[in-house]
């Protein structure tokens, strides 16, 4: 859009001075006559005047109007032909550059592709017996090529385990890799900081772990997330002992690739309920979910004691817990917190007594399906009624033929076995 | 006087000049930086993961029996794992339908459900009797315009987050994925929306509702579009989601706090410009009520659309943009240079009244000046010929950036030949501007007249073109 405005100054701008000229003068002389008429007419000509020297560029400064290009200042046209060859001259420049690049980069992935595969065959043959580690001096003398052997030894230790993936870590530090990756790790810069971090976690160099305790608490997400992978794998003893030291935000972003982290690589897991007191509610949250997903039945009575956990996060992520995990001593807490959360609380409090269906709840889930007005309520309700087998079933017949409220439209949703 | 204007404008393109130009700094730096650490993240943790959240995609269609089938399986195969998808028929009077039914063997189903916004009447919600299509759920509805389809999906879904789309996209299909993660990221600040880059689909090989081969469009309308979707996708938005000032996210592809937007009233349907209006009503909300949010850009390619081919499509669609920015902006005129709405007010609002709906008028008063100049013989011809030079290289030589941008972070056009390709579009371009300007005012016009609706939209469909096939010479 900038664009229009453009072309229209382009109109404007290029409207005849000489023509413009009398036209202003004119208003200028008739200004100067009032003057005599009152003192208003004097501002107004103070006005003028001053938008004159603005707009006009006709100020005392003999700069501006040292020389005229086209009746217009000598700045004003210099500063025109100036932005054109910039313009010009940066257009030219970007196509060279866009078309080097491409080239660059077509040569550069072939190079790139050749020496892995090269690398890639001479990392198996050491590791079968027939290389030798002089064979690699050679490449680590070379920058570049040095950086593609490091990539691709990190490449290969991800499928190794046992003996093979000790013996790539040692020809690692042998060749003095090692010292490559303790040196990016303690860069400024956090995208280099990153590679080392993941350099160091793949070949257990355990001599930096100093700067991954640093960036564990980092404004950087990804730094942050990448040194809690590295001490994950780096610390045997208690792979998780990071989280006690995490004051930070722990997003369900890093939580979900922590998450994943374990499951590939089978990390030994811990009691997480550990964690469920810690001060910082996103650990408590991780705590939870790994409560879930591995399935830590025994954590039982700390999750109902953080079901009144100040966090509104935390204590709806308990309740839901509570549900999935068929922790049953945590109902009544959850029955009589009901009244006092917030909706989104109070469905996930309905939806987990449909998930551990009790009989002794059913009064109160009559009370939801009565008193709420909400259809969300209503429907979670019901369902948990009828997750109590015969009797639930039983009671929605009654309910159906009750005169206080049209029962049938939501029974009939939750009866309907399409609609999950 | 006329001189005191030109001088006056002058200093106002300086501005708009400086603008652009920080604006293309800012986008410059954040894509650097997004492309740097999205160099790291593997979206693959989330496909599979338990974690994940899940989320509704709501579609809706009317009169797109040719694309629905295959539209449709698109986003049933989406890389995701946690997701339903809901389409709703607003009331189509071809077989869109049927075909829909009828291919995904459809059955009526009793849902209950609340009308927390206000939308046209349900005729009823459909699944799907074959389990492989579970993750189906189809409403069928009086018509009511794409906004209300909307609301009627965003009514059914139960999900806490919903992507809404155009069913005549393409998507791409790990755009769940990418769209997911700034609400997984979120931290004080919640997340009350995100979109990311709509691609040009015109051209390309197409088939089951998949991109097969991407081809710089054939034709000068799309492909000029191409540089100009470009533009403001990479260099505009990108700078405005790093500015908080983000005003829009695109019709064709968007995610959405289901809870913010059902608070903000849903999509309006007095507006052809639902998608700014809704971005616009939500933040002024969250403002309003001193909640910490923000409006997240994604400057990956989500999806693909179709855009117009031809003058007359491309006018309709122009000046119904034009109306919905002018409904938008008069509508939530309270955020104008006001300092409860942070940057939105002060920075974001201020940019798109002032140039993205005045700029285009006072460009048609130059239009008209300069034509009167030259009928009076008052035109100073060789000092416009520099003006033209200076407008005209500066116009290109930020279309190059656009390119090099393009270049830099996707790099989906392949062959050599597209770059000089988009390099002579980008030297042509300039000489669109008239047409532009011309729908802007006719859009202003509509506005003034009172008119609303969408108009009629055919769509030509995915169907692969057929090669010709070459008879053999006579000789």
């Amino acid at each position: 859009m900038i664009r229009f405005t453009l072309l229209l100054i382009l109109s404007l701008l290029s409207a005849n001075v000489g023509q413009a000229s009398p036209s202003s003068s004119a208003t200028h002389d008739t200004l100067k006559a009032a003057t005599f008429l009152s003192v208003t007419r004097d501002t107004t000509e103070k006005a003028t005047t001053a938008l004159h020297y603005i707009f006009l560029f006709k100020g005392e400064n003999q700069w501006l109007n040292k020389k005229n290009y086209f009746k217009k200042s000598l700045v004003f046209v210099n500063a025109l032909i100036a932005a054109i060859i910039i313009s010009i001259t940066t257009m030219i420049i970007l196509l060279v550059i866009i078309l080097l690049n491409r080239k660059r980069m077509e040569k550069e992935e072939k190079l790139h592709q050749y020496l892995l595969e090269k690398y890639q065959s001479l990392i198996i043959n050491y590791l079968f017996g027939n290389a030798s580690p002089e064979e690699f001096r050679s490449i680590a003398s070379d920058t570049y090529r040095r950086q593609v052997l490091i990539d691709q030894m990190v490449d290969v230790s991800l499928n190794l385990k046992g003996v093979e993936s000790k013996k790539i870590q040692s020809l690692y530090k042998l060749l003095s890799l090692d010292k490559d990756s303790i040196a990016r790790a303690y860069n400024q810069r956090w995208h280099i900081k990153i590679k080392g971090f993941r350099e160091l976690a793949f070949m257990n160099i355990k001599d930096a772990n100093v700067a991954l305790y640093k960036a564990l608490n980092s404004k950087n997400e990804i730094l942050r997330m990448e040194a809690q992978i590295a001490l994950v794998r780096l610390c045997d003893d208690n792979p998780f002992e990071f989280l006690s030291h995490l004051t930070s935000h722990f997003s369900l972003w890093e939580q979900i690739t922590l998450h994943d982290l374990i499951i590939q690589h089978n990390i030994p897991l811990p009691s997480f309920q550990k964690w469920l007191t810690s001060p910082n509610p996103t650990v408590v949250t991780f705590a939870l979910r790994m409560i879930r997903e591995f399935e830590q039945r025994e954590s039982e009575e700390n999750v109902r004691k953080i079901l009144i956990h100040p966090d509104p996060s935390v204590r709806y992520l308990a309740v839901q817990v509570a549900g999935d995990l068929d922790m049953r001593s945590t109902l009544e807490t959850m029955k009589h917190m009901y009244k006092n959360q917030e909706y989104k609380i109070c469905l996930e409090i309905i939806k987990s007594m449909g998930k551990m269906p009790d009989i002794s709840m059913m009064g109160f889930l009559k009370l939801v399906i009565d008193k709420e007005d909400d259809v969300q309520l209503q429907i979670e309700a019901t369902k948990a009624i009828k997750n109590n087998g015969e009797k639930g079933v039983k009671a929605l017949v009654k309910l159906m033929s009750s005169e206080y409220k049209n029962y049938n439209i939501i029974i009939k949703h939750v009866l309907d076995r399409r609609i999950v | 006087m006329g001189f005191i204007f030109a001088n006056i404008f002058f200093i106002i393109t300086l501005i708009l000049s400086a603008s652009y130009l920080i604006l293309g700094i800012f986008s410059a730096t954040a894509l650097r930086r997004y492309l740097r650490k999205n160099s790291y993240v593997k979206y693959d943790s989330l496909v599979l993961s338990p974690l994940s959240p899940k989320i509704s995609i709501i579609a809706a269609a009317f009169n797109e029996s040719k694309t629905i089938i295959d539209n449709v399986r698109t986003l049933l195969s989406l890389y995701y794992n946690n997701f339903e998808v809901i389409l709703v028929n607003d009331g189509s009077t071809d077989n869109t339908f049927e075909e829909i039914k009828e291919h995904y063997e459809l059955t009526k189903v009793n849902y209950y459900f609340d009308y927390h916004i206000p939308c046209e009447r349900i005729r009823g919600v459909y699944k799907s009797k074959n389990p492989s299509y579970n993750r189906l759920i189809v409403i069928d509805k009086k018509n009511g315009g794409k906004a209300d389809s909307l609301n009627a999906g965003i009514n059914i879904c139960q999900n806490s987050l919903f992507v809404s789309i155009d069913a005549d996209s393409i998507i791409e299909t790990d755009s769940i994925l990418k769209l997911v993660k700034p609400f997984l990221e979120e931290k004080e600040r919640k997340v009350i929306g995100a979109g990311g880059v709509i691609r040009i689909v015109n051209s390309c090989d197409v088939e089951r509702g998949r991109i097969r081969e991407i081809h710089l469009p054939g034709q000068i309308l799309p492909r000029l579009q191409v540089l100009e979707y470009t533009r403001a996708f990479l260099l505009g938005r990108m700078a405005w989601s790093r500015l908080d000032g983000l005003m829009l996210i695109s019709g064709a592809m968007g995610i959405f706090d289901r809870e913010t937007v059902i608070k903000s009233g849903g999509y309006s349907i007095k507006t052809v410009g639902e998608d700014m209006e809704l971005v616009l009503r939500m933040r002024r909300r969250m403002a309003e009520e001193g909640m910490k949010y923000e409006v997240t850009y994604i400057p990956d390619p989500l999806c693909w659309t179709q855009v117009p081919s031809d003058f007359r499509s491309l006018r309709k669609q122009r000046t119904r943009w034009t109306r919905g920015l002018v409904e938008s902006l008069t509508t939530h005129r309270k955020i104008f240079f006001n300092k409860t709405y942070g940057r939105l007010g002060l920075l974001g609002y201020p940019y798109w009244f002032f140039f993205e709906w005045l700029a285009p008028l006072t460009a048609f008063l130059g239009f008209i000046f300069s034509v009167f100049l030259v009928v009076t013989n008052s035109i100073n011809w060789p000092f416009y010929l520099l003006l033209f030079l200076f407008i005209y290289t500066f116009a290109v030589s930020l279309s190059t950036w656009a390119i090099l941008f393009e270049e830099i972070t996707y790099h989906k056009y392949k062959k050599k030949r597209d770059v000089l390709k988009l390099l002579i579009a980008a030297l042509l371009e300039p000489f669109f501007y008239p047409m532009h300007t011309y729908f802007a005012v006719r859009g202003n016009l509509e506005v003034l007249r009172g008119k609303k609706g969408w108009g009629k939209a055919v769509r030509k469909g995915f169907a692969k073109k057929k090669k010709p096939i070459r008879r053999p010479s006579a000789g």
